[in-house]
């Protein structure tokens, strides 16, 4: 079960996502579906980094490389062996999920701090981009390959829906499941060590926590989403190409959207994700600057925002609800 | 391989290995100094390039443009040093570690976004050294330019740390902050000064690499990663280890280069810079 308050949060959200898809192809117009397949993406990415780096302050900068490795692995392997790549996603969520896992396992033995991790997973995402290119043989290089393994055109039929469509309601389910998950996740005993290990791996140690056990978990956890949201991402975009795996188009988004929306909250990670895509569209009318805008934004977030959108909304509510209901409830406000 | 081939690849590898540890020293001085690891410091280098070029282009003299690159840059850095930096020196210990990292990634990022909306050619120096020719073996002239920049760079670098007052004083800062506090130095002005050092430190790295091939906007945040990844193999405290780091992975790279290609030769670069890090990780915190 997951606390009441985080259960109508995600019933409301769901409200307004599940007609979302309808209404943007109303017109026939399947450019703003697409933009709405990117956030419900990048919203999901941005739960992970949210569980790994705002809950036990490992910095991940690999996010590109976990979803390409969980991309290429689902549908390379599917390609060779001939079956649907919906078979093979597990495996690309599972060898993502491995490589965050043993990053994190040597990172808490090591006692990486959090610039050491960070560098490291940056060494790691430089390397797997270049072996993306490079290793043409295997990734088809530079020019990458159009994907359809995901295709879900054969229930849109049946329901008599657009296949895009269908695929947005995939992402939705994909999105949402994420966010339940992670509802339960922070109300669980695993919450509890989550948050005992970031304030001080000493203390949490002598009370008997596992810390590396506990980081370990929520590594592999973050790592595994990344991993099988990779494949996603691709089929909605319909190839697979390195570019779409580059720090700069994966992980800088992701943090920014993050910050933005909020760490350690529920909706935080999608009100980040949809504001951070409604941004790049509104900056599509001049979309030269989109870049440099990205790069002020992520100053200007952590210089004097680092506490994010919904804490700050939250806040707000809060004083307003107490002032409101008198001193009684104002007194634990 | 034939024995010229050698000799050449070696020679070419420490003109890499002189680029690799202007840049490492960059990133050294300013984390040893400050925690602020500078991951906006390749895009620096890219600014000072495109300076030099355009300038060079307009006036005819290469000595002039890169000397207006490097004072473009160093202006740069003093406006940086004083407005964001000034932000990231008021938290103290791993939070301006962190908080560094991202408003310098920042500050890549924006930089990068705008000199791709209106520099985005490709720039090299025409700089006119002729190549070397002896006993057999080739030398361009953009390494013959490397070494008699570089050598000399590098040399008064660590002068002007061992000999000089100021030196002195950055030394004592990076050692021990409060005593510096205590002996009358005051690191932030130290620190603002080695930034704007720093900064030309890299962007003569630029230059020199502008001189033997194109340079891109986008080439700013390799020679950033380079930077770091010579830095952390050579200790990012050391600035010995790191020039010396800088030459080692200079040979081994140009090297690689040639046995097994360019792509698997930076991945191997990557790697080594995982090992050092799972190996020593105490050593950047």
């Amino acid at each position: 079960m997951i606390p009441r308050a985080d259960a109508t949060q995600i019933a409301a959200l769901a409200l307004v996502l599940l007609p979302l898809p309808l209404i943007v192809t109303a017109g026939g117009a399947t450019y703003q579906l697409r933009i709405v397949a990117l956030f419900l993406v990048f919203a999901t990415l941005t739960v992970a980094l949210n569980i790994v780096f705002a809950h036990t302050d490992q910095l991940f900068l690999f996010f590109g490389a976990l979803a390409g490795i969980g991309t290429y692995t689902t549908a390379l392997i599917a390609e060779a062996v001939g079956i649907s790549a919906w078979a093979t996603l597990p495996l690309g969520a599972l060898a993502a999920g491995a490589l965050g896992a043993a990053v994190s396992y040597v990172a808490a033995r090591r006692g990486m701090t959090v610039i050491v991790l960070a560098i490291l997973t940056l060494a790691l995402q430089l390397a797997a981009l270049e072996f993306f290119v490079g290793a043409r043989d295997i990734t088809g290089g530079s020019t990458g390959f159009p994907f359809d393994g995901l295709s879900v055109a054969p229930i849109a039929d049946l329901a008599g829906v657009d296949e895009r469509v269908a695929f947005a309601y995939v992402l939705i389910a994909v999105l949402l499941a994420s966010l339940v998950g992670y509802a339960r996740l922070r109300d669980s005993r695993w919450g509890a060590a989550f948050d005992a290990v970031r304030q001080d791996p000493v203390a949490a140690e002598a009370a008997g926590i596992d810390v590396i056990r506990t980081k370990v978990f929520a590594g592999a956890l973050g790592a595994s989403i990344v991993g099988a949201v990779g494949p996603l991402y691709a089929q909605s975009e319909g190839y697979v190409l390195p570019s779409m795996f580059e720090f700069q188009a994966v992980d800088v988004l992701v943090l920014v959207m993050l910050v933005l929306g909020g760490s350690r909250t529920l909706l935080g990670p999608v009100v980040g994700a949809g504001a951070i895509v409604l941004l790049d569209e509104f900056l599509g009318e001049i979309g030269q600057w989109r870049t440099a805008a990205l790069g002020v934004l992520l100053v200007v977030l952590f210089l004097y925002f680092r506490q994010g959108i919904v804490p700050k909304v939250q806040d707000r509510y809060d004083a307003y609800r107490s002032a409101n209901d008198g001193p009684d409830t104002a007194a634990d406000g | 391989m034939s024995l010229t081939t050698g000799i050449e690849l070696v020679i070419d590898g420490l003109a890499r290995g002189l680029s690799f540890a202007l840049l490492g020293a960059a990133i050294t001085l300013v984390f040893g100094l400050g925690n602020v690891l500078n991951l906006a410091l390749g895009t620096f280098a890219v600014i000072a390039v495109v300076v030099a070029v355009t300038v060079a282009g307009a006036i005819g003299s290469v000595a002039v443009g890169a000397l207006t690159g490097l004072i473009v840059v160093a202006t740069l850095g003093l406006v940086v040093d004083r407005t964001l930096l000034s932000s990231v020196y008021r938290s103290e210990g791993e939070e301006r570690i962190v908080l560094g990292i991202f408003v310098t990634l920042g500050l890549a990022i924006a930089l990068d976004g705008l000199m791709y909306v209106y520099v985005p050619l490709t720039y090299s120096l025409a700089h006119g050294v002729p190549g070397v020719e002896l006993a057999g073996i080739g030398v361009r002239g953009s390494t013959v330019l490397t070494f008699a920049v570089a050598i000399p760079v590098l040399t008064g670098l660590f002068g002007f740390l061992d000999r000089t007052r100021l030196g002195t004083a950055t030394r004592t800062v990076v050692h021990n902050e409060t005593g510096a506090l205590l002996c009358g130095v005051n690191p932030r002005r130290i620190r603002t000064i080695i930034f704007v050092v720093s900064l030309v430190l890299a962007g003569i790295a630029g230059l020199l690499r502008a001189a033997s091939s194109d340079v891109t906007v986008s080439a700013g945040f390799e020679l950033t990663v380079f930077a770091i990844i010579v830095a952390i193999v050579g200790g990012v405290r050391d600035l010995r280890g790191t020039v010396l780091a800088g030459f080692g992975l200079g040979l081994v790279i140009t090297a690689a280069n040639f046995v097994v290609g360019a792509y698997l030769a930076n991945v191997l670069l990557f790697a080594v810079a995982v090992a050092v890090l799972i190996a020593r990780p105490e050593e950047i915190s």
